[in-house]
């Protein structure tokens, strides 16, 4: 049965995802937000457009074994090393 | 249905994908460090970045990706003229992508600054040039890609040169995605 035309894929919701995390990490930095709260708000958001563009985009989601978390431990491995960088300077 | 055990497209590009992904995230983390000990020099130099043109790259890799998501989706449906023509609009996004970072660096270079004028700059000109070289070769695949697409070399039964491009395309995109707040925002 086909899906109502109405409804968006998933990838379109995930694209939407994407570009309203886009335009909070632009409002923060234009207007100069700074300190721990909004530095790693950010950042999450950065983390979290990677796993989504890791899942849906390049179909990360639908693999079994290692591969299925290969850009999952880049991302955790890259957080933590700036996370542990920005902790004490912020 | 199984999950297979492998991403999508070529294996080769996945071995590349995680060589890449390893230079840039040793990148990202040589600058958080050396951030730590120049707090004070990398948060005026930020200042001076244009966040605005920061957004519509952003958005512009976001929307080309989506556009090869598309593409990869068409092909599947047997659909070759389709997807030929979603990558090319991801291609128009790409270039969109290079004319704004060559004007953010042609307002930095006509202002006198380069590699060599403090530690920001040298870390912002190579880190954000590093990325601009893997877009432009991005774009050479996508165009080798659609242009295969459009003679139908292309099915749903066989379309891994589709998968590889597009799979090589979001790393560039997923790069970027950590570039940006990094370097333009975090503070």
């Amino acid at each position: 049965m086909n899906e109502p035309r109405f409804l968006l894929r998933p990838c379109t919701w995930v694209y939407l995802t994407l570009l309203l995390l886009t335009f909070i990490t632009w409002f923060v930095g234009v207007n100069h937000l700074s300190g721990r709260f909004f530095a790693f708000l950010v950042f999450g958001f950065a983390l979290l457009k990677g796993q989504l563009i890791g899942d849906h985009f390049m179909g990360l989601r639908w693999v079994a074994g290692p591969w299925r978390w290969a850009i999952f431990i880049w991302l955790v491995l890259v957080g933590t090393l700036v996370t542990a960088a920005f902790w004490r300077t912020l | 249905m199984e999950k297979p055990r492998w991403p999508p497209g070529d294996l080769v590009i996945w071995i590349f994908i995680l060589a890449e992904l390893l230079a840039f995230g040793i990148f990202f983390a040589a600058y958080a460090f050396t951030r730590a000990n120049h707090v004070e020099l990398f948060n005026t130099y930020q200042l001076t970045l244009d966040r605005n043109a920061a957004l519509i790259n952003t958005v512009a890799l976001i929307t080309s990706s989506y556009f090869v998501v598309r593409a990869v989706a068409s092909i599947r449906q047997d659909d070759s003229r389709r997807c030929f023509h979603w990558l090319l609009a991801a291609l128009a996004m790409g270039t969109l992508f290079l004319l704004v970072k060559s004007a953010e660096y042609h307002h930095h270079f006509s202002q006198g600054i380069n590699l060599s004028t403090n530690t920001f700059y040298m870390f912002y000109l190579s880190l954000t040039f590093f990325h601009f070289l893997h877009v432009i070769l991005g774009m050479v695949i996508l165009l080798a890609v659609a242009l295969k697409a459009r003679r139908g070399c292309y099915s749903a039964a066989e379309h891994t040169g589709v998968e590889t491009g597009a799979s090589y395309w979001h790393m560039v995109d997923l790069v970027w995605m950590i570039l940006f707040p990094l370097v333009y925002v975090m503070r």
